[in-house]
């Protein structure tokens, strides 16, 4: 019978150190590494014949828009439901992204990408009691752009294939771009000021050193070095130049 | 909103622009000067006292050259020791410039520190002894007998080769980092220019080293 070896990265325990242990499943037609997993979960077996704990993961969508399932795969990180067994090398390997704190076998904390987004005002105020009127007209140029932007779904595959994104060192170009989506809108532009304090940081946009990984690997394809440049320039004429207007 | 500069972000601007100015200028000068040597040791040894003969000369050598590359080698170690290369994983052209961009910075500062031991100073045991800027009458002599060994000549190969390396992506950076280069499109055609302008820097250099031991350069014969 066709089979499918995968080898998972494991951790029992938030403090409990990493273990592989390897899995072999029918092969079916059009598996996909979520249903390899589910399909493990089932009979927690190993290759070897023991008997352990079922793996942990976390899913939503299914059909990449969420985010929740990346992981590592084959030394590459990317969703995990979109990934077709049929396209990977074999024996399949997985493990958690290396740049969150891994809580649990396959599972991640990617808070910091949302306290990235607070510290970097990623929302426009547009709360109040009385009648705002009609928002502002904008060019369909900049909806386009802006609606490339606003794909991000939050999933980390940029920071995770960053070589600077590390232990928190670097807010990243995921809140990055978020600024840019946020400081095109003309209401989001009154708080344009807040945000590129927020990538002005110890942490900051200029920690990025145009490895350009993230643009290749965002599956929503942002174009996310041309939103670390548009900010550079922003943050270069602000912090840098903006003196000179005071 | 008052403007708030963070420690880094004035470390890393200061960096950026460190490395274009005043050290990528001054490398443009130097391969100048160095391509005087084209022309015979006489117009070498002349340009070396036209630079000797700068008001300031102290301040301008420490201020200008000294301080500035101290800085930015010192800082440029220090990002480099934050990276986290995964160039086996991820192996794209640009992950493997930012690599690249760090191994030759690592190149450049083991290489600049023994050029300018061995030349402005000469205090190289074993090597030189005499100060290139010192004995303007000499500076020619001088170089071109460290030259003639050859381990000493494949080093200064390899120094340049990097230090071009370094330039010409550092300038790619310089823009994308300022907020010059933006676009997709943009990023792509001042690659090429930087690449063109590597490539140019690289023969002007190598052609100035090779006119110390073989006259005329590589194209003696022709010039
Ligand atoms: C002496 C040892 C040196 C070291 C260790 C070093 C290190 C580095 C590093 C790590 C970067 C990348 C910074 C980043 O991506 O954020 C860099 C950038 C750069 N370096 Fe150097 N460097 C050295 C010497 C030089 C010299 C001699 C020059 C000039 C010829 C130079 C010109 C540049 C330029 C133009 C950049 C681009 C700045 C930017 O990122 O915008 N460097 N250097
Ligand atoms: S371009 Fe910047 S943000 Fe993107 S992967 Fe490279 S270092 Fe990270
Ligand atoms: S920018 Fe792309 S890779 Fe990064 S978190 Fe958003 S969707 Fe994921
Ligand atoms: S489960 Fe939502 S992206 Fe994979």
């Amino acid at each position: 019978m066709n089979t499918v070896e995968i080898h998972i990265k494991r951790r029992p325990s938030p403090d409990a150190p990493q273990h592989w242990e390897v899995f072999e499943i029918p092969y079916r037609p059009n598996l996909n590494v979520i249903s390899c997993l589910m399909e493990i979960r089932k009979n927690p077996v190993t290759k070897s014949g023991q008997q352990t704990t079922p793996p942990s993961w976390d899913m939503n969508c299914l059909e990449q828009v969420c985010g929740i399932c990346t992981m590592v795969i084959n030394g590459r990180v990317r969703q995990s439901c979109s990934a077709l067994v049929d396209n990977l090398d074999k024996p399949i390997k997985l493990e958690p992204m290396t740049k969150f704190p891994n809580i649990r076998d396959l599972i991640v904390d990617r808070s910091q990408m949302f306290d990235h987004l607070k510290r970097v005002h990623a929302w426009i105020e547009l709360d109040g009691t009385h009648d705002l009127g009609p928002g502002p007209r904008m060019d369909q140029e900049d909806v386009m752009e802006r609606y490339a932007y606003s794909r991000c779904m939050t999933c980390g595959c940029c920071l995770e294939a960053c070589p600077q994104y590390d232990e928190d060192h670097y807010i990243g170009p995921q809140a990055i771009a978020q600024v840019r989506l946020f400081n095109m809108h003309p209401s989001g532009a009154m708080d344009r000021e807040e945000r590129l304090q927020g990538i002005m940081g110890d942490d900051g946009i200029t920690n990025c050193g145009n490895a350009q990984n993230c643009v290749k690997v965002c599956p929503m394809n942002i174009p996310l070095t041309k939103a670390i440049y548009e900010e550079n320039r922003e943050t270069v004429l602000y912090g840098l130049l903006g003196w000179l207007k005071k | 909103m008052a403007i708030r500069l963070s420690r880094t972000f004035i470390l890393r601007k200061l960096h950026q622009l460190t490395g274009i100015m005043p050290l990528g200028i001054f490398l443009l000068e130097h391969f100048y000067t160095n391509s005087k040597a084209l022309t015979g040791p006489a117009d070498f040894n002349n340009a070396v006292r036209d630079l000797q003969s700068i008001p300031y000369i102290l301040f301008v050598e420490i201020g200008g050259i000294f301080i500035p590359l101290i800085y930015h080698a010192v800082y440029g170690l220090v990002i480099t020791v934050e990276a986290r290369p995964n160039n086996l994983y991820y192996p794209y052209a640009r992950n493997w410039f930012y690599t690249i961009q760090r191994v030759t910075g690592i190149i450049l500062f083991f290489f600049i520190t023994f050029h300018v031991l061995n030349f402005r100073f000469g205090l190289i045991p074993g090597l030189n002894t005499m100060s290139v800027a010192h004995h303007v009458d000499q500076s020619f002599d001088i170089v071109a007998r460290e030259f003639k060994m050859v381990p000493i000549f494949i080093v200064y190969v390899i120094g340049i080769t990097a230090t071009v390396w370094h330039l010409a992506n550092g300038i790619w950076l310089f823009l994308v980092d300022w907020g010059i280069t933006i676009g997709e499109r943009a990023q792509r055609l001042t690659g090429y220019a930087c690449i063109a302008f590597g490539l140019f820097l690289l023969a002007v250099g190598i052609n100035a080293a090779i006119a110390f031991i073989h006259p005329g350069g590589l194209l003696g014969k022709f010039m």
